[in-house]
C-alpha cells in the first residue's frame, strides 16, 4: 500500500465527508430524511465546475458557487413539503435526487448521460482537509448554538418545541439549506478532483450511502459521522475485490444496527477532550453533559 | 384585569364537537382550574389556546388582541406556554439540555454569531446558562441536570416539563394535569411549587386536574366543562358544593369532599 | 382518434401495474404509518420468480403466475418479521423503520446483482402475438391480460377488505391499533396479513411489469412512481392509490406517446410537484390534526 493509494482514499472521505455533515445535520440533528441527497452534490457539481470551467472563477468561489445553488433549490424544496408530515418529505426527496439525474441525464449542454469530461484537476489532500476542518468547525458551532439546539429539539419532539416558541418551519428551512450547501460543495470537490462528472455519480445509490454512513456513524454525532465516512470510505475501497457484495453487506448492516444499536457507533455522543481524559480515568464522573 | 379572554370557543372534529360556545375569563395574577370529566374538552381548549388546533368559531383574546389560528410558536412568544397531558419532554437529552433549549427566546444572536463566536454570543450564551441552572435551583432539579430526562423518576419529569415551559418566560402558564400519577407528598410540593411560580415569577396560571385536592387547594376560580359545554364557574366553595359538579363527576347520589 | 384510443389503452395496461404496486405499498402505509420502501424489491423479485419458474423450472403459465405471487407473498412476510417486527416491539420511531427499509431495499436489489447478475432477461412469450381487433383498434393480448389480471385482484382486495370478518379487522387496526388491540385484535396477525397481501400484490405486479417489459435488478426503481401515484391519490387511500396510478399511467402515455419518451420519467416527479403544490393530502386524502 502506497502513500498515493492512502491518499486517495482520504481525498474520498473528505469529498464524502462534507456531504455526509451535511445530511447528518438534517437527518441526525433535525430528524428529516433525505433519500436524495446525492442530487443536491449533482447540483453543487455542475454548479461549480460550470462557473470555475466558463468563468475561470478560483476554485473557493466556485465551490462556494455549487453550493449556494444547491442551497436555493433546496428553498424550494423545503417551501413545497416542509410544512407536511414526514412521509411527504421522505418521497419528495426520492423523486428530488431521481429528477435530478433524469434532467442532467437528458439535457445535452452538460453532457447529458455521458457526462462533462476535461474538468481542470484543482483538488489535492491539502485543501480537502483544509475544508473538511472549516465545514467540521462551522458544524460544531452550529449545534452548540441555540440554533443547533432549536433543531434537535424538532428531532426530539417537535410539538413542544413549537410550544417553547420554536419556528419549526424555520429551523428546518436553515437546516436544509445548510445541508444542501455542504452537499454542493461536496459535489464541487467531485467535479474538481476526478476531472468528469457524470449524471450516474449521483443516483440513488449516493444517496443511500450517505444516510447509511450517517446512520453508522450515529445519529446526532459529528464524530461519529467522521469515523463513519472513513471507515465506510475506507473499507471497500480494500475490499474492491468484494464490490459486488458490498452494497449487499451494507444493506444488511444497515437492518443489523437498526435492530440492534440504533444509535449507530457514537451512540449519539461526541468525543470530546473530557470525554478522553474520563475514559483513561481522569476528570469527575458528573461534569456538564457533553451529549446532544 | 383579564389576561386572557375565551368567548363562544368551539372546536368540532368532523362530526364529533369536542366544544362547544365556551366562554370565561382568566384574571392576571390569578391560579385558575379548569375540571371536567374526561373527554369534556379541556385539553382541546389548551390545544386552541395555544394553537395547536385551528379554532372552528369563537375567540380567544391575550391582553386585549385576538391570538386564536396563530402559529403555535408565536403564540408561546407572546408569553403563554404550556406542560402536556402525556409528557413531551426532549426524552433523550439531559435535564440540562431540555431546559437551555427553552431559554433560546432569552438570546437573539444569529448563526454567524456563533461560528465567529463573537462577544455577543459568548455573553448571551453565558447568560442562558446562568438562566438554565438558577431555573433548575428554584425547581429542585440541580442535581439531576445530567440525568437523560426518560431516566428521571415520573414525578421529576412532570417538573422538569413545568421548569422547561418556565424557561420561556411566559405570563401564562397552562398546566395539563401536572399531578397525574403524584402521590400526596409529591402533590403537596407540586401546590407548593405552581404558588411560587405565581408570586415569584409573576406568571398566571390555569390548572387542568382531576384531583381535588390541588384544584381546591391552590385555585381561586374554577371553570366545570362536561361534554364540550360550560357547566359553571366560581370560587372553590361554590364549585365544591354545586350539585350539577358533583352529578356530572359521580353521578347522582354522592357528595365530593375536600 | 384511432391513436388516441390505442394510447388510452395502453396507460390503462400500465396503470393497473402501477395501481398493483401502489396498493401494496398504501395498504401497509395505512396500517403502520409508514413507506414500506423495500416494497420495490419485493416486486423485482416476484418478476425474477415468475421469470425462473417459468423458464427454468418449466412450469405451465397460470401456475408459475401463482407460484411467484405466493413466493413474494412469504418474502413479504419474512421482510416485516425480520426488519420491521423488532423495531415494532420496541415502539421505535417511525424514522428507524425507514431506515430499516432502506437496508433491506439495498440488500434485496443488491443480493440479485451479486447473485443472479445484472442482465435483463426477457419473459418467454406466453400468449398469441395476434392482438384482439374491434374495429380499427389493435389491443394487444398482453395490455388485456394485464388489465384484466389487475382489476380482477382489485376487485378481490375490495371484496376482502370491505366484505369480510377480516377485511374490517384490518380497517380497524388501520384507523386506530392500540384500540382494535384491546377490542381483541390480534394486531400481529393483521400486520402479517396485510404484508401478505401487500407481498401477493407485489408478485402479481412483479410478474406482468416483467412481461411487459423486462426482467432486471432495479425494477424497484420503478416504484418511486407507485409511491408518487399513492401520494397523488392520498396517502392511505386504496382508492386514491389505484385512481392515482391509472391517472399516472394515462399521462406517461399520452405524454411519451404524442411527445418524446425522454419525459415519460419527469411525468411522475411533475405530478408530484403539482400534488405538493395544490393539494398536498392528495386526492382522496383527508386533512388531519395532531392530538396533543
Amino acid at each position: 500500500m502506497d502513500w498515493f493509494y492512502v491518499k486517495g482514499i482520504l481525498i474520498l472521505s473528505g469529498i464524502n465527508l462534507m456531504a455526509v455533515l451535511g445530511l447528518s445535520l438534517l437527518t441526525g440533528f433535525t430528524g428529516l430524511f433525505s433519500f436524495g441527497h446525492a442530487g443536491f452534490m449533482a447540483i453543487g457539481a455542475y454548479a461549480a465546475a460550470f462557473i470555475g470551467v466558463n468563468l475561470r472563477l478560483p476554485l473557493i468561489v466556485s465551490l462556494l458557487a455549487g453550493g449556494l445553488a444547491a442551497g436555493i433549490i433546496s428553498l424550494f424544496i423545503g417551501r413545497l413539503t416542509l410544512k407536511l408530515k414526514g412521509d411527504y418529505f421522505c418521497i419528495a426527496t426520492l423523486g428530488f435526487g431521481e429528477a435530478i439525474r433524469l434532467i442532467l441525464d437528458n439535457v445535452q449542454v452538460f453532457g447529458g448521460a455521458r457526462g462533462w469530461p476535461g474538468i481542470p484537476i484543482r483538488i489535492d489532500l491539502w485543501n480537502v482537509v483544509l475544508i473538511n476542518l472549516a465545514g467540521i468547525a462551522f458544524m460544531i458551532s452550529l449545534v452548540n448554538s441555540r440554533h443547533g439546539r432549536n433543531m434537535i429539539a424538532i428531532r426530539e419532539e417537535e410539538l413542544a418545541a413549537e410550544t417553547i416558541g420554536i419556528d419549526t418551519f424555520k429551523y428546518k428551512m436553515i437546516s436544509l439549506f445548510t445541508s444542501a450547501v455542504y452537499a454542493g460543495i461536496a459535489g464541487g470537490l467531485v467535479g474538481y478532483y476526478t476531472g468528469f462528472l457524470q449524471p450516474k455519480m449521483f443516483g440513488m445509490t449516493k444517496s443511500t450511502e450517505l444516510t447509511i454512513i450517517v446512520i453508522f456513524g450515529g445519529i446526532g454525532s459529528i464524530s461519529g459521522s467522521v469515523l463513519g465516512t472513513l471507515l465506510l470510505t475506507a473499507l471497500p475501497e480494500l475490499l474492491r475485490a468484494f464490490a459486488l457484495w458490498r452494497l449487499v453487506a451494507y444493506g444488511a448492516a444497515v437492518i443489523f444496527i437498526m435492530i440492534s444499536r440504533p444509535e449507530g457507533l457514537m451512540g449519539g455522543k461526541e468525543i470530546t477532550f473530557k470525554g478522553i481524559l474520563r475514559a483513561f480515568g481522569f476528570g469527575h464522573k458528573h461534569g456538564k453533559a457533553r451529549e446532544v | 384585569m383579564d389576561i386572557l379572554e375565551i368567548s363562544d370557543l368551539t372546536k368540532t372534529f368532523g362530526g364529533l364537537t369536542a366544544v362547544e360556545d365556551v366562554s370565561f375569563r382568566v384574571q392576571e395574577g390569578s391560579i385558575s382550574g379548569l375540571i371536567g370529566p374526561n373527554g369534556a374538552g379541556k385539553t382541546t381548549i389548551f390545544n386552541l389556546i395555544t394553537g395547536i388546533y385551528k379554532v372552528t368559531a369563537g375567540e380567544i383574546t391575550w391582553r386585549g388582541d385576538p391570538i386564536q389560528n396563530l402559529e403555535p410558536h408565536v403564540i408561546a412568544n407572546m408569553g403563554i406556554t404550556r406542560t402536556f397531558q402525556n409528557i413531551r419532554l426532549f426524552k433523550r437529552l439531559s435535564v440540562y439540555s431540555n431546559i437551555i433549549t427553552a431559554c433560546h427566546g432569552n438570546a437573539s444572536y444569529s448563526i454567524a454569531d456563533s461560528v465567529l463566536k463573537s462577544k455577543r454570543f459568548r455573553t448571551e450564551e453565558k447568560r442562558l446558562r446562568e438562566d438554565a441552572v438558577s431555573l433548575m435551583k428554584i425547581l429542585g432539579l440541580t442535581e439531576w441536570q445530567d440525568h437523560v430526562a426518560h431516566s428521571l423518576p415520573y414525578g421529576l419529569q412532570r417538573r422538569l416539563e413545568i421548569a422547561r415551559a418556565l424557561a420561556v418566560k411566559p405570563k401564562l402558564l397552562l398546566l395539563d394535569e401536572p399531578a397525574a400519577g403524584m402521590n400526596p407528598d409529591e402533590t403537596q410540593q407540586l401546590m407548593h411549587h405552581i404558588c411560587r411560580i405565581r408570586d415569584e415569577f409573576g406568571c398566571t396560571v390555569l390548572v387542568i386536574e382531576h384531583r381535588m385536592d390541588l384544584i381546591m387547594g391552590i385555585c381561586e376560580n374554577i371553570v366545570v366543562l362536561n361534554f364540550g359545554k360550560k357547566l359553571t364557574e366560581g370560587p372553590p366553595k361554590e364549585i365544591q358544593s354545586n350539585p350539577q359538579v358533583i352529578e356530572a363527576y359521580l353521578g347522582k347520589e354522592a357528595g365530593i369532599s375536600a | 382518434m384511432t391513436q388516441f384510443l390505442q394510447q388510452i389503452i395502453n396507460g390503462l395496461s400500465i396503470g393497473s401495474v402501477y395501481a398493483l404496486m401502489a396498493v401494496g405499498y398504501s395498504l401497509v402505509y395505512s396500517i403502520m404509518n409508514f413507506s414500506n420502501f423495500a416494497h420495490g424489491g419485493i416486486i423485482m423479485l416476484g418478476a425474477y420468480f415468475g421469470f425462473y419458474l417459468l423458464t427454468l423450472f418449466k412450469w405451465p403459465f397460470v401456475l408459475a403466475f401463482f407460484g411467484a405471487a405466493l413466493c413474494s407473498t412469504v418474502l413479504a412476510v419474512l421482510l416485516e418479521r425480520v426488519a420491521y417486527k423488532p423495531l415494532r416491539m420496541r415502539n421505535a420511531p417511525f424514522l428507524y423503520f425507514i431506515i430499516s427499509a432502506m437496508g433491506a431495499s439495498m440488500f434485496i436489489e443488491n443480493f440479485v446483482i451479486a447473485t443472479i447478475g445484472p442482465t435483463f432477461k426477457t419473459y418467454p412469450p406466453v400468449l398469441s402475438r395476434e392482438p384482439f381487433q374491434i374495429g380499427s383498434l389493435f389491443i394487444g393480448r398482453l395490455d388485456t391480460m394485464i388489465f384484466i389480471t389487475s382489476a380482477v385482484c382489485l376487485l378481490l382486495l375490495v371484496y376482502f377488505i370491505d366484505f369480510t370478518k377480516v377485511g374490517k379487522a384490518i380497517r380497524a387496526t388501520a384507523f386506530n391499533a392500540r384500540v382494535s388491540a384491546l377490542m381483541g385484535i390480534n394486531t400481529d396477525m393483521i400486520i402479517t396479513l396485510v404484508f401478505a397481501v401487500g407481498g401477493f400484490l407485489a408478485g402479481v405486479a412483479g410478474v406482468l411489469f416483467g412481461m411487459k417489459y423486462t426482467v432486471y435488478p432495479q425494477i424497484g426503481a420503478v416504484t418511486i412512481k407507485s409511491f408518487i401515484a399513492a401520494v397523488f391519490g392520498g396517502l392511505g387511500s386504496l382508492p386514491g392509490a389505484v385512481i392515482g396510478s391509472v391517472i399516472l399511467g394515462l399521462l406517461e402515455t399520452l405524454i411519451s406517446g404524442y411527445f418524446s419518451s425522454q419525459f415519460r420519467d419527469l411525468i411522475s416527479f411533475s405530478l408530484l410537484i403539482a400534488i405538493l403544490v395544490f393539494r398536498p393530502v392528495g386526492l382522496m386524502g383527508k386533512l388531519g390534526e395532531e392530538k396533543a
